[in-house]
């Protein structure tokens, strides 16, 4: 790992941390838990198809373990962990399977496996099953913000492609 | 590109399937009794359609929710907890069916008590 690439790394881990501190200042519009834009994902997206899969985990676990410091809710610190960790093991499988031209929908099951991440982790929290029927709706989230995000990653990746090459 | 049609294909599936997930659980069976549970134990079991107004709080490791019943109703109108979704979460009323209220970070869920997704873990 060179210099120069841990600074870009460094960046990406700011950045991350930025968007995620502000997207906390979004209302939500609906009161479902685990409902998000996810935009931070954004990043995590973007590393996946950039770094190498270590890197890309660094960039997430630090951003997971500094945004649960910053917004004050350690609680919060499971599910993000169990989510983000499945979303990202998901999301640097399929990179195998999905080429460049189409992170969006890499973007988008890595945001299903998110909130399954999610589920599964409220569910040995609360020890209840109940917990399963917000499944469907998390789905129904999850792909529409990963569609978003996505699309978000692949400009950015496309054009930061573009003055490497 | 066929793996990327193949791809598509499987995403509008888990949509599709996600969809009609919501739908089955808008849609569950509709019952009168609501049970709550603190920590995966089911604290109280209430008959809504029959439960008079009231007004009680259920603590767990020193965090407070508050909860109401109301005109047959059940909400949780107060929490200390930092999101408050448990507090913006639709009221379960009685005879109707809705999605259970659950509060992560006390641990606390307020589900319909003959709901397809019965919980027997606790």
């Amino acid at each position: 790992m060179n210099l120069k690439r841990l600074s870009e790394m460094g960046l990406l881990t700011c950045i991350s941390l930025i968007i995620f501190v502000v997207e906390m200042q979004i209302p939500l519009p609906v009161p479902i838990p685990g409902v998000k834009l996810g935009l931070a994902n954004i990043v995590t997206v973007f590393a996946v198809y950039r770094y190498s899969p270590k890197e890309a985990a660094l960039i997430l676990l630090a951003r997971i373990i500094l945004g649960a410091i910053f917004s004050g809710n350690i609680s919060a610190l499971i599910f993000s962990l169990s989510g983000g960790l499945l979303c990202l093991g998901g999301m640097i499988f399929l990179r195998h399977f999905i080429d460049e031209k189409h992170i969006y929908l890499c973007s988008i099951l890595g945001a299903v496996l998110h909130n399954l991440g999610q589920i599964i982790a409220a569910i040995f929290v609360t020890s209840t099953l109940s917990v399963l029927a917000y499944l469907p709706f998390l789905t129904v989230s999850g792909c529409i913000a990963g569609l978003f995000t996505g699309i978000c990653a692949q400009i950015t990746f496309n054009r930061i492609g573009e003055n490497k090459k | 590109m066929k793996k990327n049609v193949i791809i598509i294909i499987i995403t509008a599936v888990i949509f599709a399937a996600g969809a009609i997930g919501c739908l089955l659980v808008l849609m569950a069976p509709k019952s009168n009794t609501v049970s709550i549970k603190s920590g995966g134990r089911e604290i109280y079991s209430i008959d809504l359609s029959a439960a008079e107004d009231c007004i009680f709080q259920i603590e767990f490791e020193g965090r407070m929710n508050t909860v109401e019943i109301k005109n047959h109703s059940i909400r949780v109108t107060e929490a200390d907890c930092p999101d408050k979704i448990c507090v913006n979460t639709a009221a379960i009323t009685a005879g109707k069916s809705s999605a259970p209220i659950v509060c992560l970070p006390n641990r606390l869920v307020i589900e319909p008590a003959n709901s397809s997704a019965d919980g027997r873990t606790g």
